[in-house]
């Protein structure tokens, strides 16, 4: 199980650097191990989470040739935090999930921009947030729906009817 | 359970505290990303090998299905060039045929009618072309019909707004000609199998070879003299009959003619001079 979770952080990371950048509308690209990791916090749990967060952010640092763990310990962070949620929210409904995938999306920028400011990383909050938080995390909520929806049907294919 | 949920997460936030410190403080950037190399380097030469592999199919993907766009854009534009190069190839052969056809009808010395095909019957029975032009137009009944190249019928049927043309090769059609070169005098008829033959030739008038020209005679008041009818390919001597018979290749290709003059008048002259040989 823990394999195919780490298998699922490796194929969002390689995919985020293949075929993701395809998907830019207007120059914003989603991010899909992101979105993945969410999932997988609410479907799994927050140590699930936490570690395919991790995983997958360690990948991102690693191929993104930045600061080798502000990623995973953003998204480690993101995915532990989502992963809590199952037991305080109705998070099994898409209409949940979706702004909350969109509120974690930013929150998880907030994080990583505040990580970075530690190493003087020259941007400043408010055009990160207008120019790349923002309509990242509302691309992650439009693709993160049709992957639930796609979760879904695959679902009430096999005869069982969950939301997550 | 809920101890090691927060321990996970523990360990998780130092593992990533530590990589960034000792990237940024443990003895300067490049011994850290030296450390962090060594667990690194392995997986990111993998990913990045797969992200090749990845952009690579992805874009041989992307060219594949812009190739055949473009392939399939390029035969619809090879298509509709094909169509209109025919329609100007058409369009040019109609204007050639036209062009020759005006300058024999200037040339002419007599009062002609244009006229266009709008019918063929080219059975064994009757071989005839119908035209637009009829009774309304002034056409009448025997009125030689004629193209650049010679001789092709002549008026059999005047209808209200067509004309029957009766071909050479009609197997009822006789026509008055000469032997242009040695003016041996004989007559062109038509026959069943769709051949034109020269008959009642007479013996003495012999020295008549592949290749003359048959022309009309103008004896009679039906066709004026020197229309082209056909060229000799073939003589029969029948041994003692008392006339020779040649073998014509008619000089119109009644199944290619599209437009006609039809002459409605009669030159006294010959008019063999007007027809050149390629029309």
């Amino acid at each position: 199980m823990r394999l195919s979770l780490l298998l699922m952080a490796f194929g969002g990371s390689l995919a985020q650097s293949s075929v993701v950048p395809s998907w830019s509308v207007g120059g914003v690209t989603p991010d899909l191990p992101f979105i993945l990791t969410a999932l997988i916090a609410l479907r799994r749990g927050p140590e699930a989470g936490c570690l395919v967060g991790f995983a997958a952010g360690l990948l991102q640092d690693a191929t993104g040739g930045g600061l080798l763990g502000v990623q995973a310990l953003s998204r480690a962070l993101a995915g532990f935090a989502m992963g809590l949620l199952p037991g305080r929210l109705w998070v099994g409904h898409p209409l949940v999930q979706i702004p909350g995938l969109v509120l974690l999306t930013v929150a998880e920028g907030l994080v990583r921009f505040g990580l970075l400011q530690l190493f003087h990383f020259p941007a400043s909050i408010g055009e990160l947030l207008v120019r790349v938080i923002l309509p990242q995390a509302l691309y992650n909520g439009f693709l993160g729906a049709a992957c639930v929806l796609a979760v879904e049907l695959a679902h009430m294919l096999r005869g069982r009817h969950t939301w997550i | 359970m809920r101890f090691r949920r927060y321990a996970l997460l523990l360990a998780v936030l130092l593992t990533s505290l530590f990589l960034l410190t000792v990237q940024t403080r443990g003895g300067g950037p490049t011994r850290a990303a030296d450390l962090v190399a060594l667990a690194i380097t392995p997986v990111q030469s993998l990913l990045a090998n797969a992200h090749r592999g990845a952009l690579s199919a992805w874009l041989t993907f992307t060219d594949w299905k812009t190739v055949r766009s473009e392939n399939m854009a390029l035969r619809a534009d090879n298509e509709r060039l094909r169509v209109q190069s025919l329609q100007v190839r058409e369009t040019d052969q109609e204007n050639h045929r036209l062009r020759r056809l005006l300058a024999l009808r200037d040339r002419m010395p007599l009062a002609t009618l244009t006229g266009e095909i709008i019918g063929r019957e080219a059975g064994g029975w009757a071989r005839s072309l119908t035209v637009n032009r009829g009774r309304a137009d002034g056409v009448a009944q025997q009125m030689p019909v004629i193209v650049s190249e010679g001789l092709v019928g002549r008026v059999a049927q005047v209808r209200s707004g067509a004309s029957i043309v009766q071909l050479l090769n009609d197997p009822t059609s006789t026509v008055g000609a000469v032997v242009q070169r040695t003016r041996t005098p004989g007559l062109v008829e038509g026959e069943p199998g769709g051949g034109v033959r020269f008959k009642f030739m007479a013996r003495d008038g012999a020295g008549v070879a592949p290749g003359d020209l048959i022309v009309t005679s103008g004896l009679g008041t039906l066709f004026p003299k020197g229309i082209p009818v056909g060229r000799v390919t073939a003589i029969e001597d029948k041994g003692s009959a008392l006339f020779h018979f040649a073998v014509l290749a008619p000089a119109v290709d009644a199944a290619r003619v599209e437009e006609v003059l039809l002459l409605t008048g009669q030159p006294a002259q010959d008019v063999a001079g007007l027809f050149t040989p390629d029309g």
